[in-house]
């Protein structure tokens, strides 16, 4: 696992050396075009030059460049940005980070419950009673199933902005600040339903309830499941027991392959939303071409990713008693 | 007499009848006039408006272009993203999957290494920072370049799993007893098993490209001189057809790409529920 994390990283260090133009100058001259109007120290300049020079590996041998670069990495120290120079990088993403990991766990909690739940019960009812509620949801589910997160997004607002204004366009508001007022509360949730409810909607109905709806009529068509009904099991216990606590198990793997997908989703829609976070960075440091910036966020978002999914694969056994390390 | 039986199956039909209706409005990108790209061309004091023209049929733009000639264009070019990337990936995918399990040891461990970590890396970061440094040398088919970069290692992985249980079964084994090469027995054994998943994998592929090509283009990140489905939403966008209620500019991509994104999605159904019969029936 730290492997993966390993090759991500050489992997951007490569990409970085074999890039096709003059990153740095190209930064340089892009920072002293947008601020022409004001005076620019050189020796600012030349400090700017120097730490890009650093980072980007281009100073010293091969393994030098590298070690540096793996150095910048553990330090968490990616430079100055240039969207909001001399901000240092690690500045910005200290501001967005609570805003998109306050989304991108809400939503990822909130949808896994909802969608296995929902999975479960209905299914459950279905092959009890002959209810036509799971095939229903079934054929909604694949249509949201491949559907990505930004274009539910623009759904939603068309939705709930544009034919029935109940919610604030996005970017309406200004900026959102941590402040614990009522108002301020309200004004964040306002600005967050709709993009919390464009993830949730699609990982809840699109992802887990298909892959829980699955899991359920695996468990039901076994030996030990009939057994139990043949027991006269109430339903609820049936239901709790049997079938929901076998289905959470396998889909705590799920959710650690969810994760990566998810987090790229919520990005764009922090995008869509202009909320915030991540998501926005990255956008203005596009727009900019601000690679600095960009390149330690990606970089850093990356390693994240990779390594919540490995806290999720050494969770597993704890919850799980089947495959517990010997 | 496959397509037969799978057009029987009710989601491959569903995908099928939509992804001909796609086709046949893309198709229509032939027609366009060759001005319909040249904004600068057009008259740029007349408001973005709908009307019963037959050219502005969906509407225009803000600067005077027909949403019906980019909407077509677009799905052309996204389908063009997307069979570029699934010819390259799935490929690829098919070749080391094959490999990987028909060798076995070192060479598996290093393909399901590389595969594995590919597969762990969130990848639209990754997309970002190749289409940041390549920016400048941007097309169409360096758009499917880059997404194949990490779209080979699922269709690996599952190549693999099928391969090694392939070389396990009677009929290979006495193949290789009787003296058949390794190639062949890859090409006359191994190959007919394997061609159904493949084409799951292509059609998933497709979808998968077609996908982060869009999610590039929201970024501004993807060729913003062509109209692709994803630089079409871009556009609108960023000149605020959603503040100034020009819905008719942002509704017919966002809806082409759910029905492109179904129907691919129900087609790869289909073929694995025809394939793996275990999955029919729910």
């Amino acid at each position: 696992m730290f492997a993966t994390i390993f090759i991500a990283y050489s992997f951007t260090f490569l990409l970085l050396k074999f890039m096709p133009l003059d990153a740095v100058e190209f930064i340089i001259s892009q920072y002293i075009a947008g601020s022409a109007a004001t005076y620019q120290d050189p020796a600012v300049i030349n400090e700017l030059r120097q730490s890009l020079y650093e980072l980007f590996g281009l100073k010293g041998t091969l393994l030098e460049q590298y070690i540096t670069f793996l150095k910048r990495l553990f330090t968490f120290d990616f430079g100055p940005s240039i969207l909001a120079f001399p901000t240092p990088v690690m500045e910005l993403i200290k501001r967005a980070l609570p805003w998109t990991i306050g989304l991108l766990s809400f939503t990822t909690l909130v949808s896994w419950i909802i969608g296995n739940l929902l999975g479960v019960i209905t299914t459950y009812i279905e092959v009890e009673r002959g209810s036509r509620v799971a095939k229903i949801l079934q054929g909604i589910a694949l249509t949201l199933r491949p559907t990505p997160y930004y274009i539910m997004a623009l759904v939603l607002i068309l939705l709930f902005v544009y034919f029935i204004p109940i919610f604030p366009l996005p970017g309406a508001g200004g900026m959102l600040t941590p402040e614990f007022s009522f108002e301020n509360i309200i004004s964040i949730i306002r600005r967050f339903t709709l993009p919390a409810l464009s993830i949730i909607i699609i990982t809840a109905f699109g992802w887990n309830y298909i892959s829980s709806r699955t899991l359920a009529l695996n468990i039901i068509s076994e030996d030990y499941f009939i057994y139990a009904e043949l027991r006269g099991l109430p339903d609820s216990v049936v239901l709790k027991r049997y079938v929901l606590r076998n289905i959470l198990i396998s889909q705590i793997t799920f959710l650690a392959l969810q994760l990566g997908t998810i987090f790229s989703g919520a990005l764009l829609v922090e995008t869509i939303f202009a909320l915030p976070g991540l998501g926005t960075i990255i956008y203005r440091a596009i727009n900019t071409g601000d690679i600095n910036t960009a390149l330690g966020v990606l970089s850093l978002s990356m390693i994240a990713v990779s390594l919540a999914t490995f806290v999720i694969d050494l969770v597993y056994p704890i919850i799980d008693p089947r495959v517990r390390f010997r | 007499m496959i397509f037969l039986n799978l057009i029987r199956n009710t989601k491959f039909r569903v995908g099928f009848i939509l992804l001909v209706i796609i086709v046949i409005l893309g198709s229509f990108s032939v027609y366009s006039p060759p001005y319909y790209k040249q904004w600068y061309r057009l008259p740029i004091d007349q408001p973005p408006r709908l009307s019963a023209d037959l050219q502005y049929i969906l509407g225009t733009t803000s600067n005077g272009r027909s949403v019906f000639y980019i909407l077509v264009n677009a799905i052309k070019n996204s389908f063009i993203i997307g069979l570029f990337t699934a010819l390259i990936a799935s490929h690829i995918g098919l070749l080391a999957g094959l490999v990987a399990g028909f060798r076995g040891g070192v060479v598996d461990k290093t393909i399901m290494l590389l595969a594995d970590v590919i597969i762990v890396i969130p990848a639209l970061p990754l997309y970002i920072l190749l289409a940041m440094f390549l920016r400048k040398v941007l097309t169409i088919y360096t758009i499917g370049l880059i997404v194949s970069v990490t779209s080979w290692a699922w269709p690996t992985r599952q190549v693999r799993a099928l391969t090694m249980s392939l070389i396990e079964r009677e009929f290979v084994i006495t193949a290789k007893l009787s003296g058949m090469s390794s190639m062949k027995i890859i090409v006359s054994e191994i190959f007919p098993y394997i061609l159904g998943w493949h084409l799951a994998n292509f059609t998933n592929t497709v979808l998968y490209a077609i996908g982060s090509e869009s999610s590039l283009a929201v970024l501004g990140l993807s060729i913003l001189h062509e109209d692709t489905l994803g630089t079409m939403i871009y556009w609108a966008l960023q000149y605020g057809a959603l503040y100034r209620g020009l819905v008719w500019w942002v509704v017919p991509p966002v809806i082409v790409i759910i029905l492109i994104f179904t129907s691919l999605y129900l087609i790869s159904l289909g073929i694995s529920e025809y394939i793996n019969p275990r999955l029919r029936s729910r």
